[in-house]
């Protein structure tokens, strides 16, 4: 660059658009037709899951309003691109050429300017247009839900709870189960932190929010085993908060309820709570309870949830069950059910992992705490 | 710009140079000259930066295989909030502000330095002191939740979560005070001459970044103090048991930091727009277009923040207005990338090393953009969210963007800075590096992330399972991560080899027509023996060059006649 500036730089003026510009936005055309056929017409699977094959109504939507964006996104991806790589080459300086050599001096060019500002304007009013048509029917279903079922995020697995179950199904095994071509609604919320409900094959997701419920409404559209994640950051074990969905027919769906309401009543049935020992139940209580409980300390005395010092008759212990003084049978239900309350969330037997003989030798130690 | 030395009697009551200190620790550490504390942001952003991209690569060797068993999870989540954290405060918004910024923006207003140059030097001090505080939190436990800490699962992780607020508080102040700072030097320094319309597009780049730093960060402080008395002191703001709400952090949250990503995207199409201009040897196309648009784009970009809540539990009703407005910001960005592009129609391209960064930088960052209006759409969104796509489409705007335009001006403008010209070879190959780490490492995370694979997760099996080309692309970005960090390394070690052996400079060695091109590189102490009068707009390449050095003008220079070129009949903007 030791070059010496000239007084008056040569200004080099370009013959039309450019040399070859109309071939190479022919060819730049043509790439982007053969994107959009490519885009609407073959399976983009590979993209998105099971595209050819949508497991519900809105992914349908979704997936549409995906295409159109993807094909207008390619298009200007390839023309922005293609024409700055194009200038870049044919509009580079040759050698030999002067480094003061200048290029045409245009500044403005009113007529272009307003039609690329108006052009992508338009696009993004139809896309608006688009965009609350299909909001509107994910938000705001036209048909009831003929299902509603609940879904409760926990760290680090997801609680399903159906309309006439007694209990709900909270252990890291349990799967939730949909019927498909039935409008449901799937409330959703938390018993501790931010989770979020994501079934990538439905195209829908919403967080569980302490505080709040939120909900989604779709119809499963095919039968299928689906995973649930949790794609909100929720703690150590987030990504391995994983739950499983089941969308069968309506009539395999309805005798897996029934048979889960027998599995449920089973599991909250009486438990004989004679010949409970205290001192396993001690042992017991540090392995599985300890963590959240203290058993030296009065209900005030919170780890996670509150101390056991004379659960049975401190007038300060909340009367959880039916609003009296603990009996060992409600002990021996929470035992079994599980709690939510203010403070969070006890586990359920299932989740805990407690038999019969335990639950009998915790309420028996528990009964004996003064 | 054509110039001429300012009349003596105009200003004579100020019109004088102060003598530049004496002694290491006046000169090189507590300086208040803007020239060397851009340096010494520099110098701190490029340390973060490798800090943090190694948290990055560490991350990238867990996801070698689906199972995670390089570290444990925690350590895991350790890991992507102190990426998150460092990338963020101490690299992104510090340095392209605080040392590209710092560097130029007095230089090309014509000013001696900024208005407040002792605010400058403490503005740049809190960013180490904030830099200990944060990692400081690996002795007491680092904080866990993501760089966001969304209560409640932020109120969760012991000491590290009140230190990570103070540590982002402390940036907040520096960033508030840069702002204001830079907001008087715009407003009262220019030199006589230099109106609105005739300042260089990076200082009115420069000036849209701080009103975002002036006006958003108070909201940043608002949450993290709020954040801080509720792991502290136990203050129920976000227990929904007692009264608070979890979603209230959020929108406090994102009233910033949505603002904050045009805190480093603005100085961005800054550079762009200086860039391109010079190496095209072309006048940049829809001045005014251009530097209305960063205005329209900072103020909008105050009224887009839900967006990043759509499926987070905020009212369904809310989500159109914030659509519609994160649309609308399509809008002033693609006057911006076709006017850049019709900048260079027609020009006589060198390819510098700058220039190459520039021009990929219209690509990277228009694809970025484009994933954005995805995010936007709300049920795409309500897919997308929480997803590798998420992290893909930052990417593309802080890598692709951000860190593209911070290369091309730290080649552009190093020679400003030291004197030297850094080694154009080695440029060239990190250049390449750079641009096929980017694209391998996060254009795969696009797809990734539409199949199902969401974020912040230490391992994949389930996701593996579902899809099982995802190991095959999690390898394949582990790999090509470590050509940006490549990429990162030549530079560095470009910047060693050239301060000793590069090529001397000179005032102007890109014939470019800013003022900053107009004295001596490096510029001295004082910057401008003599104010300069401005006369035209800058990126008037049709003029002889050079006009005049301003080293040389010691005495009273008469001032030429206002025009100087027949102005283009057509006018400006539409």
């Amino acid at each position: 660059m030791s070059q010496v500036a000239p007084s008056a730089p040569q200004i080099v003026t370009p013959k039309g658009l450019g040399p070859g510009f109309i071939p190479v936005t022919i060819v730049m055309t043509v790439i982007n037709i053969a994107v959009m056929f490519a885009v609407l017409y073959l399976p983009l699977n590979f993209l998105l899951p099971s595209e050819s094959n949508a497991a519900s109504d809105s992914a349908v939507s979704i997936d549409g309003l995906f295409k159109f964006m993807t094909v207008f996104g390619v298009a200007i991806t390839v023309y922005v691109s293609g024409y700055t790589a194009y200038f870049a080459f044919v509009f580079r300086r040759r050698p030999g050429e002067s480094i003061y050599t200048v290029g045409v001096p245009i500044h403005d060019a009113p007529k272009l300017e307003f039609w690329w500002t108006l052009l992508p304007t338009i696009l993004l009013v139809v896309l608006m247009g688009l965009t609350i048509s299909v909001w509107k029917q994910i938000q705001f279903p036209d048909t009831a839900a003929a299902l509603t079922t609940e879904v409760v995020g926990h760290q680090f697995n997801w609680e399903f709870r159906y309309p006439g179950l007694n209990g709900s199904l909270y252990s890291p095994t349990s799967e939730m189960h949909l019927p498909y071509g039935k409008p449901v609604k799937i409330l959703v919320s938390s018993a501790d932190v931010i989770h979020q409900f994501w079934v990538p094959e439905f195209r829908l997701k919403v967080s569980a929010v302490p505080g709040m419920v939120t909900q989604l409404n779709l119809t499963p559209t095919r039968a299928g085993r689906f995973d649930i994640s949790c794609s909100e950051y929720c703690g150590a074990n987030h990504s391995i908060m994983q739950g499983s969905l089941v969308v069968e027919s309506p009539d395999a769906f309805n005798k897996w309820l029934a048979a889960a309401k027998v599995q449920v009543a089973n599991a909250s049935g009486t438990i004989s709570l004679a010949g409970g020992d205290p001192g396993v139940g001690k042992t017991t209580f540090s392995q599985k309870c300890a963590a959240c409980h203290n058993a030296g300390g009065t209900f005030d005395q919170k780890i996670v949830g509150p101390g056991l010092l004379h659960v049975t008759d401190d007038p300060a212990h909340p009367k959880l069950v039916d609003d009296k003084p603990p009996t060992p049978e409600d002990i021996a239900e929470i035992l079994v059910k599980g709690y939510t309350g203010p403070i969070g969330a006890m586990p359920n037997r299932q989740a805990n992992g407690l038999s019969d003989s335990d639950i009998a030798n915790l309420v028996a130690y528990l009964v004996s705490l003064k | 710009m054509d110039v001429a030395a300012h009349p003596i009697e105009q200003h004579e009551a100020h019109d004088h140079i102060h003598p530049a200190p004496e002694g290491f620790i006046a000169k090189y550490v507590f300086s208040i000259d803007h020239k060397v504390i851009a340096i010494q942001y520099f110098v701190t952003g490029l340390l973060f930066m490798l800090i943090a991209g190694s948290f990055a690569e560490l991350m990238r060797i867990q996801l070698w295989n689906p199972k995670g068993t390089f570290m444990e999870y925690h350590t895991f989540n350790q890991m992507f909030t102190m990426h998150g954290t460092v990338m963020v405060w101490l690299v992104l918004i510090p340095l392209v502000t605080g040392s590209l910024g710092n560097l130029v923006m007095p230089l090309q207003i014509g000013a001696r330095d900024v208005a407040f140059p002792w605010l400058n030097m403490l503005s740049f001090w809190l960013i180490p002191v904030s830099g200990l505080i944060l990692f400081s939190t690996f002795f007491v436990g680092a904080p866990s939740s993501g760089w966001t800490e969304y209560p409640p699962i932020s109120l969760e992780q012991g000491p590290g979560g009140p230190l990570w607020c103070l540590a982002i508080i402390v940036v907040g102040i520096s960033s508030t005070l840069t702002g204001l700072n830079f907001m008087v030097t715009i407003f009262k320094m220019r030199a006589p001459g230099m109106t609105w319309t005739r300042m260089p597009l990076f200082t009115w780049a420069t000036f849209a970044t701080a009103l975002i730093n002036m006006f958003a960060t108070v909201a940043l402080s608002a949450a993290l103090l709020a954040l801080f008395f509720a792991q502290v002191y136990n203050v129920p703001f976000f227990d929904p048991a007692r009264g608070g709400s979890v979603i209230l952090y959020q929108h406090m949250f994102w009233f910033y930091s949505h603002p904050a990503v045009y805190i480093f995207i603005l100085p961005a199409f800054g550079v762009i727009s200086e860039v391109l201009p010079t190496f095209a040897r072309k006048t940049i196309f829809g001045y005014k277009m251009i530097a209305f648009s960063s205005l329209a784009i900072a103020i909008l970009g105050f009224a887009v923040w839900a967006h990043h809540m759509f499926p987070g539990g905020i009212a369904p009703w809310l989500q159109i207005p914030f659509m519609i407005i994160t649309y609308l910001i399509g809008i002033p960005t693609g006057i911006k990338i076709f006017s850049w592009m019709a900048t260079i129609w027609g020009g006589r391209i060198q390819f510098t090393t700058p220039m190459l960064y520039a021009m990929a930088f219209i690509g990277t960052f228009s694809f970025g953009g484009i994933t954005g209006v995805y995010l936007a759409c709300v049920p795409v969104d309500l897919h997308e969210h929480g997803s590798y796509f998420v992290v893909a489409h930052f990417h593309y705007v802080v890598a692709g963007g951000a860190v593209t335009a911070f290369f091309a001006g730290f080649y552009y403008w190093f020679p400003k800075a030291t004197g030297r010209l850094l080694s154009e070879k080695m440029g060239k190959v990190g250049f390449w590096l750079f641009m096929a780490g980017l694209t391998g490492t996060f254009l795969p995370m696009h797809w990734l992330g539409l199949e199902g694979m969401p974020r912040r997760y230490a391992s994949y099996e389930t996701f593996a399972k579902a899809f099982p080309d995802a190991v095959f692309w999690n390898r394949f970005e582990s790999v090509s991560s470590f050509l940006m960090v490549a990429a990162i390394a030549l530079v560095a070690v470009n910047i060693i080899y050239s301060i000793r052996s590069g090529r001397r400079a000179g005032n102007n060695p890109w014939g470019a027509r800013t003022l900053e091109w107009m004295i001596s590189s490096p510029a001295p102490y004082y910057n401008f023996k003599k104010i300069p009068i401005v006369l035209d707009r800058p990126y008037d390449f049709t003029q002889p060059l050079p006009y005049r050095n301003l080293d040389e003008v010691t005495d009273p220079y008469p001032v030429p006649s206002e025009a100087v070129l027949p102005r283009n009949a057509a006018g400006m903007g539409v």
